[in-house]
């Protein structure tokens, strides 16, 4: 699957440095309205896409980055999590670290498809995972997910940093991120 | 995949010519061809066969439309929303709710929409299914929560949004008010007013009753009989109500709404605020 990205070159519709961040509003796993727009006013965002509960590297992920979450306030920032799930599965994400940092269920993709992050999953990967039910997960049939990206959003809403690799299973580090947003400050 | 090659390919599902597509998304045909391409190869097969006097959708084509419509809509809608936060107008949210089907669950997210957009006009419609599914198709309600077997068309999007399960409603001072739980075997000899969970039950005594679940809880406090509930209904004093564990009843509540409509910014989001959380 990660060749298959590689060669569509599926990379390059992704946000780059120095674009602004679509302004967007989407339900929190605890039923709340959050806006980007809200969020930037109190400095600058860390904003993470998540492929789901279900994945053994975004747990690893969350762990990580809620370990830093301290490191991450102390420069005035915040961390918005985006998963395309939907019912219950946001909650659960969102208790597994202890509710550190905000979850926000991307529903129909939205934020993911404005921020050039979702893709089709290739039919040999959804073979591979096709006991997740993920039309079931999402409430939609699309088979579609998001490539795991990072954005570090400046407060005046352009993309500073940003971390996107087609194999899923290299990840931003917790350390990058903060270079990045210890950047924004100087 | 990109926003725009994916508005590309809904302006040309809705024209089927490339060069009025291309002319409506104000792009020239060789990008609108190429972004088009782009996305084909991504979605791994043509969406479009293209002949010389007709462009049709392939079966993939028309698979994918609805779902990166709902996408494309997502996408709008979130950034409406964004929008109408920072600059709030008037407008409604109509929600319909099936028989037995009470508001409780969902005044949260009813009330952190008017919270984000605190102009908006609240419509509750308390009616038979038949009627809030014909209420959606012209465009008099924006969703309505339905039990799971009501007869859908395919032009409603539905998601399960929470398990029902069936209470006994009755008088504080009635005899099987001592017990904690009751089955259907208590119920000989008490007339039980119809509900959707009474139906279900052979060997009753049913009044039968059309109308409101707010206003069930009245005629069982004037003494028309006892009735079986959603155990989310409001139950007002001198009312109880006690487990039923024998058969016990559930039923799913689906959120329905018409599929590929485009939502004012309090609808789109009250639908996204249900479906991103669990009610169970």
């Amino acid at each position: 699957m990660v060749a298959t990205l590689r060669g569509n070159g599926m990379l390059s519709a992704v946000l780059a440095e120095g674009q602004a961040f679509p302004d967007f509003m989407l339900p929190s796993a605890e039923g709340r309205l959050v806006s980007l727009a809200e969020r930037l006013a109190q400095g600058p965002v860390v904003l993470c896409f998540f492929r789901g509960e279900w994945c053994p590297f975004c747990k690893l992920t969350a762990e990580a980055l809620a370990e830093a979450m301290p490191r991450i306030e102390a420069e005035g920032a915040s961390v918005l999590a985006l998963t395309p799930e939907t019912g219950d599965l946001p909650r659960k994400l969102h208790a597994r670290h202890n509710g550190r940092f905000t979850v926000l269920a991307d529903v129909d993709f939205g934020v993911g498809l404005a921020a050039g992050v979702v893709f089709k999953v290739p039919p040999l990967y959804r073979e591979r995972i096709s006991r997740l039910d993920l039309p079931l997960r999402h409430g939609n049939a699309a088979w579609c997910l998001p490539v795991p990206a990072v954005f570090v959003i400046a407060p005046d809403g352009r993309v500073t940093w940003r971390f996107a690799n087609a194999d899923f299973s290299r990840r931003a580090e917790p350390d990058d991120i903060l270079a990045a947003l210890r950047r924004l400050r100087s | 995949m990109e926003l725009t090659q994916v508005r590309y390919f809904l302006a040309l599902c809705d024209t089927l010519n490339f060069s009025r597509a291309a002319e409506q998304c104000h792009v020239t045909q060789p990008a609108f061809s190429r972004a088009i391409q782009r996305l084909e190869e991504e979605l791994g097969g043509a969406l479009l066969y293209r002949e010389r006097a007709l462009t049709q959708l392939t079966p993939l084509g028309r698979e994918m439309r609805p779902h990166l419509q709902a996408m494309t809509d997502a996408a709008d809608a979130a950034q409406a929303l964004a929008e109408s936060y920072r600059k709030p107008q008037g407008g409604s949210l109509r929600i319909g709710l099936g028989p037995g089907v009470g508001a409780g669950v969902i005044a949260g997210a009813v009330a952190e929409v008017l919270r984000v957009l605190p102009n908006t006009e609240v419509r509750l419609d308390d009616s038979p299914p038949g009627v809030l599914v014909e209420s959606m198709l012209s465009d008099a309600l924006d969703c309505a929560l339905l039990p799971e077997d009501t007869l859908l068309p395919d032009r409603l999007n539905r998601w399960v949004l929470y398990t029902d399960t069936a209470v006994l409603l009755l008088p504080a001072g009635h005899a099987l008010a001592r017990r904690n739980e009751v089955g259907a075997g208590d119920l000989a000899g008490e007339t039980v007013l119809e509900t959707d969970f009474s139906v279900r039950l052979g060997g009753l005594r049913v009044q039968p009753y059309r109308g409101a679940a707010a206003q069930i809880a009245d005629l069982v406090a004037a003494g028309l009989g006892l009735a079986l509930v959603s155990s989310r209904a409001a139950v007002p004093p001198p009312l109880t109500t006690r487990a039923f564990s024998d058969p016990v009843l559930e039923r799913r509540i689906m959120l329905t709404a018409i599929a590929g409509r485009p939502f004012a910014p309090a609808a789109a989001n009250f639908l996204r605020l249900c479906r991103a959380q669990s009610f169970n």
